[in-house]
């Protein structure tokens, strides 16, 4: 189960996911040793992320946002938390432009999401990788094809497929389980295979709603380790997430939403503002 | 890349027709149905068609009586005008013994003609027309000429020739108008239970989604696979067609003699072509449909 160790440009990284997963559950911080794996991303560079006021209103009248304003750097890491119903989701489906903004505007890689055509919307796709809760594999596909499928869409030839899937899988070490179907593994396998396929077309951005919900706190660890490793290879990566311990102890960028609008944004946050006052409103 | 994609849309296409065996044979079994339904409609209606060919031939000749002392030179005369006559294919002179010959030939007469003295009947132009809408026409135009019989001018009965020219319009719009019926329904069906199997499958196209897929990238393999389905029901309903056509035809004939039905093979060929280019059209129709909803965002 250990991690590769030596790896690119985490080489740093010393320690196995069972470590880490150990600690979380001791409660020990490892703070200063995982920001030793990542690169600080530079706020003063032109944003790749950025939301300006923007407004959610949904056809039934729930509005979910309220003038959110953001901006992400290239290479960032960063938590979406907050209240289930807070607007995490309604963020990360605006980022997917699975919804338009009601007003605002969304800019992605210098792309405005809310008047891009919708036949431009799959190429746009493309520079994304997404994770989910649910991890939406596909069953009648084994892990192979699941992941070689995010190639296939792209019309990449046979050989380059396979190439990049053997990598992908050897980041997520599941090498060997190519011809085994998603049903005959576990939740924590499912997941790094639809990391791998996340990661197989060497997306800018990775977007990730709840990955750790469905699994146990030590196989949460090790998808997270999964992500570090993704962001230290300079992909951008946003996480909603209910995880508290994750967030604590990574103390990466936190923007917390409360009631559609964004109730905090620490450089290197905590999941709670204040441990003694959960969820307090700012502003 | 072009061809990567169209490979890549056939071998998911293959692969989902065997692997959602029960909804693609439910979606084979309708098409089957209505193609079979729309193949029968095709072949009564030839077989009407043929039927009322023969009768336009039989009612588009009249036979002009001429009277027994007409000079001869003048039925010359007017069978040439007749035989000029744009609206006239050809006019056959039959004498009054040529008349008798053939009265007396045909067994349904034969006591009546032993009881026949001398020669009762007329001599007679037989005139075909091209058109059977002309055929009153002709029919005016004879009964003005001089050397008429006037006591019975000519066999023309334009009520009966009206009334075939009302069916055979009748019948070649309710002919249209049932396989109009038939298109409709079959694209709803078809459409229904492609969408049944998009339904399960809806998954898989938000993956594809997910992952940037252009929709035709999406409904490419549906549109194959529907157009498969098509084509596959096309040929269960033309082999069930083929073999059923001519026993049908016999039966027909021997239950209901009068009406001159017959066994066209050469109709097969055209009724093949119609039946596999509409499968493969409401396959490719009722998938595009049916994909649709899931496809957009």
């Amino acid at each position: 189960m250990a991690l590769r160790k030596g790896v690119g440009p985490i080489g740093a990284l010393r320690y196995t996911a069972r470590d880490l997963a150990t600690r979380a559950r001791r409660r020990v911080t490892t703070q200063q040793e995982t920001h030793l794996m990542v690169l600080t991303p530079d706020f003063a560079t032109r944003p790749v992320i950025s939301f300006q006021h923007v407004h959610k209103t949904y056809p039934t009248g729930t509005e979910a946002l309220r003038d959110v304003n953001l901006e992400v750097p290239e290479g960032d890491f960063l938590f979406l938390v907050g209240p289930s119903g807070a607007g995490k989701s309604t963020l990360v489906r605006l980022l997917i432009r699975e919804e338009k903004p009601t007003k605002g505007k969304i800019f992605v890689d210098g792309i405005e999401l809310g008047r891009m055509k919708r036949r431009k919307l799959p190429y746009y796709r493309r520079k994304v990788g997404l994770v989910f809760q649910d991890f939406k594999l596909l069953p009648n596909l084994t892990v192979y094809e699941n992941i070689a499928f995010a190639m296939r869409v792209l019309g990449e030839p046979d050989h380059k497929v396979q190439a990049r899937v053997a990598e992908a899988l050897d980041t997520v070490s599941l090498s060997g389980k190519e011809n085994t179907y998603p049903a005959n593994l576990s939740g924590g396998e499912q997941q790094r295979v639809a990391i791998a396929r996340a990661l197989v077309h060497a997306p800018r951005f990775i977007i990730a709603d709840e990955p750790t919900g469905n699994l146990d706190p030590a196989t949460a660890w090790e998808i997270m380790q999964l992500f570090l490793r993704i962001n230290a290879r300079g992909a951008t990566v946003v996480m909603a997430t209910h995880n508290r311990e994750i967030v604590d102890l990574l103390r990466r960028r936190v923007i917390a939403i409360d009631a559609g609008q964004v109730a905090r944004d620490d450089r290197s946050g905590r999941y709670h503002d204040d441990v003694a006052k959960p969820q307090v409103r700012v502003q | 890349m072009m061809l990567r994609n169209l490979k890549f849309a056939f071998n998911s296409a293959w692969q989902s027709f065997w692997r959602n065996l029960a909804v693609s044979l439910a979606a084979v079994l309708s098409i089957t149905l209505i193609l079979i339904l729309a193949g029968v409609n095709l072949l009564v209606g030839h077989a009407f068609s043929q039927v009322l060919d023969g009768f336009r031939q039989k009612v588009s000749e009249i036979s002009v009586n001429v009277s027994d002392d007409t000079p001869l030179q003048n039925v010359y005369d007017f069978q040439q005008q007749l035989t000029a006559d744009q609206r006239v294919t050809s006019v056959k002179f039959i004498t009054k013994d040529e008349a008798l010959t053939q009265f007396k030939s045909d067994p349904q007469n034969g006591i009546l003609a032993q009881q026949i003295e001398g020669n009762p009947l007329d001599a007679k132009l037989e005139v075909h027309v091209a058109n059977l809408s002309d055929v009153s026409a002709i029919d005016a135009m004879a009964r003005k000429w001089s050397g008429v019989d006037p006591t019975d001018p000519t066999n023309y009965q334009g009520d009966f020739v009206n009334r075939m020219l009302q069916l055979s319009q009748w019948l070649g719009l309710a002919g249209v108008g049932l396989l109009l019926i038939l298109l409709i329904v079959s694209v709803v069906i078809v459409m229904n239970t492609i969408r049944t199997a998009v339904y399960h499958r809806r998954k898989e196209i938000e993956v594809m989604k997910l992952v940037g897929a252009t929709e035709w990238f999406v409904r490419g393999p549906f549109v194959i696979e529907g157009i498969m389905t098509g084509l596959i029901a096309a040929s269960i309903a033309l082999a069930l067609l083929v073999v059923a056509y001519q026993p049908a035809v016999d039966r027909f004939k021997s239950d209901v003699g009068f009406i001159p039905l017959s066994y066209d093979p050469a109709f097969i060929s055209s009724l093949a072509g119609d039946l596999l280019l509409a499968g493969a059209l409401l396959g490719a129709l009722g998938s595009y449909i049916g994909v649709r909803r899931y496809v957009r965002i």
